[in-house]
């Protein structure tokens, strides 16, 4: 399918592309097919990939792989939670978290509570929310992801 | 929204399989007991809310966005 995005321009996917929240985003359950880009324009961000909404050409995220950011990502959940994504085992579910940019990029800040869960063999997703105090809605990582991209460099 | 008067230790089903249940009424606060197949996703209201305008936050993210629309 062909679609308009603000952000990307005129973008065409696979079907096997879309994923699909059936419940919608969390502020957004209107909003239930998506697709992921990559961000290739900024060597900088090689990791941030961009959840863009097929419904709704202004609505792109930017999300991330935790373990990019984080030594530990242990939230307690249940498999229950996850029985309506489909059929699949631990490996088949990926994890990201969204981020939020502001112009001041050090203030930048990740969703540890509230991680997207993505079903690879079925493409089905949710977005669950952590209870519980060790995880922020709003988790700094700027100085995070300079201390592990110098490390990397090293 | 549908509204119903309960009193402690009353209930209500919802949806034949989940049991909302006023277990304490201690002055403004209420407590609330919740019998749900563990796939119900229970939250607390402001919380949800919270997670809803950090959405909205990332989609303006304009500390990738400008850079993004300024290298076209």
């Amino acid at each position: 399918m062909t679609i308009e995005t603000s952000l990307f321009g005129t973008i065409t996917i696979d079907k096997d592309k879309i994923i699909n929240f059936q419940d919608g985003i969390i502020g957004f359950p209107e909003l239930k097919r998506f697709t992921f880009m990559v961000d290739e324009d900024n060597s900088d961000s090689k990791k941030v990939f961009w959840l863009q909404s097929l419904d709704e050409t202004d609505f792109a995220m930017p999300v991330v792989d935790p373990f990019a950011i984080f030594e530990e990502y242990n939230p307690v959940v249940e498999d229950e939670w996850f029985k309506s994504l489909g059929e699949h085992t631990e490996e088949d579910l990926l994890v990201f978290l969204t981020m939020v940019v502001p112009e001041d990029i050090t203030k930048m800040t990740v969703n540890q509570k509230a991680p997207l869960i993505i079903n690879t063999k079925t493409n089905q997703a949710c977005q669950i929310i952590i209870e519980g105090e060790e995880y922020k809605i709003h988790c700094p990582v700027y100085d995070l992801l300079k201390s592990r991209n110098q490390k990397a460099g090293e | 929204m549908l509204a119903l008067s309960r009193r402690k230790g009353e209930s209500l089903i919802l949806d034949n399989n989940i049991e909302v249940t006023i277990l304490e009424i201690r002055g403004e606060q209420v407590k609330i007991g919740i019998n749900a197949p563990k796939d119900v996703m229970v939250y607390r209201k402001e919380l949800y809310d919270q997670v809803g305008e950090a959405n909205k936050a990332a989609i303006q993210s304009k500390g990738l966005k400008n850079k993004k629309m300024l290298n076209g």
